[in-house]
């Protein structure tokens, strides 16, 4: 169906998101707790954009990553009360990461008045969620947010090791202010607590997997899993191809 | 799911009811009532297994532990003194009772005794604002307390006061 | 004995003791066993007097109430060593027990009826028409009163649309604090596809100074089961679920008793009544979370998750629980249903305002003299609620404001006290009327204070998932922290405007939306009092104790030597009938002595 964004009109998907719908479209909408993979969550409030409502005469803000599009929308994407609203929240997220180059560039970005920083756990948290949905996707849900209001955390259970964390570090990853402590020494890595052996990859050497990730790869597929790196599986895949094509 | 041979004996005392529940995510909550009623605070063994039992995994559940506040990760005192700081307690003076509490028993909200006999908490608005300020010592009511009248309640309960 | 039962000729008499959670705390429960035990004593009576337990009615103040039916008296303030005399001068012989009747405090009269109360003259019961006049656990007391009546028109003589329809002329909105037209909903769930339908009553009553939804479940439990299944009818919903908080120990017991007896009556369960509709219902408790009163936040506890809000972009009548069409609503507005289908809609819409039809339960409380549960039509006016029913100010203070709408709403200042008690007139004034919460102020009472205890207590509420209200209620906490201990700064009001602005427009949910209506109406209505603070680190109410030094007026001091003894830190020095003094040294500012001095001579620097 049609919808309007800024004035132009383009063709939505039934459902899909305004922040999809303009993603795709290359329109701009900060956002930092959506991601392709598991979409919107509605928690940081970056997105927020300009509905317009029949009959009213101010617009109604709604969250791009979660309003679905189910008749023409008609959508501002940049205001002064947007623009208001974007810096405000940068300046509430700021202090939880005040050192951290990520944050500074933003709130820099966004003009953002410091306020006095807040310690976080992990450090430079900015509770954006994004770590334990990739958890959730990619492993076994070894984190989650606990706790509630000015508390909430992202932690395992009890701060402890947790079983299901196989040290796959895609939180890690993800994260955009890098606040998930991973530590590589000798074939050991240290996340969340817990210790992994790593283990080497057969052709290069490079320490690639831990165990546990490999052992997860046995389970959840069923297959016997070649303890190659990435780069190295792709080449001895591509050699065993050349010869099956002789 | 792992259990030490250790643990059987724990296990086996929480198993009956957890699997008293279906294994649906929709009696989590029950389950960890009844646990908390049970031993006062929820023990961790009996998280995990709850998660075995309804099939979410231990993070989810220990998050809803730490996020719906009439669970207690570590254990509760025996008598639990429950101060209400509700509008009608507050502006009638429950932040005093709390002070006088911390005088008699040196425990802050949050905190149990060295004994083991007494935890105090402030709780949210318990509905009997006409009674302000109340205090609940494990499900008694007691409406319109003075500081004064601490001592005798903790006297009632076999306790012993710091400071008289 | 025998011979005067038969003179005094009186059929049935009834004894209502009230044992709701206020009159329990109380001792009511106690006058109740007593009265149980006398009465065993007495086989050989011809007339047995009938005992019943009731739940609240409403006059928390002047508790444990006992009732005698059918003369109407009402005793006041009942000890157990009251009840022989009770017993033996009003059963047997028919006489008062003056010392035990309420005396009006303008025209000194002992009044025999609470109903010719001030506080009650003017209630108007619909929601509470039940409670204090019958046993809540015994679903024949409540068929009695015209009970199931509504559900058997319904389910032979009504189609499910015409429940909807009834309730849409009705008026009815919802009393939970959202407003939104009950029939609308309603009408948006019927119509939505999918199988199978929820129906769910939300019991999670979170405001602080709200105890409305607790007194109906406790104290007529069928009212809101009988709404569940007139609403379940009419949209098509095959099982109920009633949420309670976790802390309303007695409203679970009443619910349950009364949901195994609806049940073996056959008004719930497979083919109610024959009509070939089934209907159940489940209680499932809180966990201690306020913002599970939020839709979408209940949805996600009882299906097993952490009480935290989404986008509600689609209502829950559409995709609720478990993604099906789901109506919610409030237990005082299930509580009207029965009477709107028995009665009909136009004799409920004849109370009320042209926006807000019917009557609405209030909890009144705090510094007002008669704190209870009241009920009374839509635009009452709040001067009328608290100063006609509620009996004006605690010891005669001077009235500041009424919080109203808990700490989703505002406080109303003096000069809006004429405002009519409505959904949307208190809006306008930076308020809201919420749940009902009213909570009475003096001038004892620092404004900023309060703020600060709303935000404080939002602070460990907030579900903490969206940036907006995590941390800007932790930015506010600070700031209005740092203000009560003196060390507000000039450019701090600004920041809360700035930071409230954005918690208002760009919060999740409701909770985060509303949390700053407490700051901002506190700074609307109270400017000067923020600015005492911050500029001339001053408490004008002696609240904030950096900010307070309390002193002895020698003239106005008599001596009676009261602040001296209440003392907790024997900072007050002085000889009977001579000027006390206070030691600013050892004095912690707590307050006693300045708000107990019967002669006002504690005052402030």
């Amino acid at each position: 169906m049609k919808v309007k964004i800024n004035g132009q009109e383009l063709e939505a998907r039934e459902g899909e998101t305004i922040l999809e719908l303009c993603l795709r479209h290359d329109i701009p909408i900060p956002h930092l707790c959506y991601h392709p993979a598991f979409g919107g969550q509605g928690a940081c409030r970056m997105c927020l954009v300009e509905l317009k409502e029949p009959g009213r005469a101010n617009n109604r803000l709604v969250a791009s990553c979660t309003y679905p599009i189910h008749s023409s929308v008609e959508v501002t994407t940049e205001s002064e009360r947007i623009q208001r609203l974007r810096r405000n929240i940068v300046m509430l997220l700021a202090r939880r990461a005040s050192q951290n180059p990520w944050m500074k560039e933003l709130a820099e970005q966004y003009a953002a008045p410091s306020l006095p920083p807040v310690q976080t756990e992990p450090a430079d948290c900015i509770l954006c969620g994004l770590c334990i949905h990739a958890c959730e996707k990619m492993g076994k849900t070894a984190i989650w947010s606990m706790f509630r209001g000015i508390e909430k955390r992202i932690a395992t259970p009890y701060d402890e090791a947790a079983d299901e964390c196989m040290g796959c570090a895609a939180c890690a990853q993800i994260c955009p202010t890098q606040a998930i402590k991973v530590e590589e020494g000798a074939a050991i890595r240290t996340i969340w607590n817990k210790r992994f052996q790593l283990v080497a990859c057969r052709r290069c050497g490079k320490n690639f997997a831990t165990r546990e990730q490999l052992e997860y790869m046995r389970e959840s597929s069923g297959y016997e899993v070649d303890e190659l790196c990435d780069h190295c599986r792709k080449i001895t895949l591509a050699q065993s191809m050349r010869q099956y094509n002789r | 799911m792992q259990i030490n041979p250790q643990e059987y004996a724990e296990a086996s005392r929480y198993e009956s009811l957890i699997k008293s529940y279906p294994g649906r995510p929709q009696y989590i909550l029950a389950i960890m009532q009844d646990l908390q009623k049970q031993y006062n605070y929820l023990p961790r063994l009996a998280l995990t297994m709850i998660s075995s039992h309804v099939g979410v995994p231990v993070s989810k559940i220990y998050a809803m532990a730490s996020f719906y506040k009439v669970f207690s990760l570590t254990p509760k005192g025996r008598f639990v003194f429950r101060v209400c700081d509700g509008t009608a307690c507050h502006i009638k003076g429950s932040e005093t009772l709390l002070d006088q509490l911390y005088q008699h028993l040196g425990i802050k909200a949050g905190q149990t005794t060295e004994d083991g006999l007494f935890s105090l908490e402030t709780v949210n608005c318990l509905g009997a604002c006409a009674l302000a300020p109340v205090v609940v010592v494990n499900g008694k009511v007691y409406g319109k307390v003075k500081p004064g009248d601490l001592e005798e309640i903790i006297r009632e309960c076999g306790g012993q006061c710091h400071v008289s | 004995m025998s011979a005067k039962i038969k003179e005094n000729n009186y059929d049935q008499q009834t004894v209502l003791v009230c044992c709701g959670t206020g009159c329990t705390a109380n001792g009511g429960r106690k006058v109740y066993e007593a009265f149980v035990e006398k009465v065993k004593d007495h086989p050989e009576w011809e007339v047995q007097p009938v005992l019943k337990s009731t739940g609240c009615n409403g006059w928390c103040e002047k508790g444990p109430l006992v009732r005698i039916m059918p003369r109407d008296i009402t005793y006041c303030s009942v000890t157990p060593k009251d009840v022989d005399e009770i017993i033996n001068k009003t059963l047997l012989e028919g006489s008062l027990v003056k010392r035990l009747l309420y005396r009006d405090p303008v025209t000194k009269e002992h009044l025999t009826s609470h109903h010719q109360t001030g506080f009650y003259r003017k209630q108007h019961k619909v929601a509470l028409r039940n409670i204090g006049e019958i046993d809540p656990g015994r679903i024949e007391d409540y068929i009695e009163r015209g009970g199931y009546q509504a559900l058997d028109l319904a389910l032979h003589k009504m189609s499910g649309q015409e429940v909807i329809d009834a309730v849409k002329a009705s008026g009815l909105r919802g009393r939970g604090g959202g407003g939104f037209l009950t029939g609308i909903k309603w009408q948006s769930c019927k119509d939505a596809p999918g199988r199978p339908k929820y129906i769910i009553c939300n019991g999670d009553e979170g405001d602080p100074g709200a105890f409305m939804d607790r007194s109906i479940m406790e104290g007529d439990p069928h009212t809101v089961i009988e709404g569940m299944i007139l609403g379940a009818y009419a949209v098509g919903a095959s099982q109920g679920f009633i949420y309670v908080r976790d802390e309303y120990d007695l409203a679970v017991q009443y619910l349950g008793k009364a949901i195994e007896d609806a049940r073996s009556h056959g008004y719930l369960g497979p083919n109610i009544l024959n009509s070939g509709f089934s209907f159940d219902i489940e209680i499932v408790r809180g966990g201690g979370a306020f913002v599970c009163g939020e839709e979408t936040a209940l949805i996600a506890s009882i299906e097993g998750r952490t009480g935290e809000p989404k986008d509600k972009y689609i209502f829950p009548s559409e995709k609720g629980l478990w993604g099906q069409p789901t109506v919610i609503n409030n237990v005082e507005t299930w509580a009207n249903v029965p009477v709107i289908i028995l009665h009909g809609a136009d004799s409920f819409a004849s109370i009320g305002t042209s926006g807000s039809k019917g009557t609405k339960v209030f909890s009144l409380v705090g510094k007002v003299v008669n704190t209870g549960l009241v009920e009374v039509p839509m635009g009452t006016t709040l001067r009328e609620i608290i100063f006609e029913i509620g009996g004006g100010v605690l010891k005669k203070r001077k009235f500041k404001a009424v919080q109203t709408g808990g700490p989703s709403g505002g406080c109303i200042p003096e000069e809006l006290l004429d405002l009519p008690i409505d959904f949307d007139s208190l809006t306008q004034a930076g308020s809201m009327m919420g749940s009902g919460g009213l909570i009475v102020m003096d001038d004892h009472t620092c404004m900023v204070e309060v703020a600060r205890y709303y935000v404080n207590f939002l602070a460990g509420e907030s579900c903490g998932k969206c940036t907006p209200c995590r941390e800007g209620i932790r930015a506010l906490l600070e700031i209005l922290t740092r203000i009560c201990n003196g060390e507000g700064r000039p450019e701090d009001v600004e920041m809360l405007e700035e930071i409230s602005t954005t918690m208002q427009e760009a919060s999740l949910c409701a909770l985060g939306r509303t949390a700053p209506n407490p700051v901002l109406s506190t700074l609307r209505y109270f400017r000067d009092e923020y600015l005492a603070h911050i500029e001339q680190h001053k408490c004008p109410a002696g609240v904030c104790r950096n900010l307070t030094t309390f002193y002895i007026d020698a003239d106005a001091c008599t001596g009676c030597g009261l602040c001296k003894k209440q003392c907790s830190v024997d900072a007050i020095q002085g000889e009977k009938k001579e000027a006390h003094v206070i030691d600013e040294s050892l004095c912690i500012r707590c307050g006693e002595c300045f708000r107990n001095c019967a002669f006002n001579a504690v005052k402030i620097r």
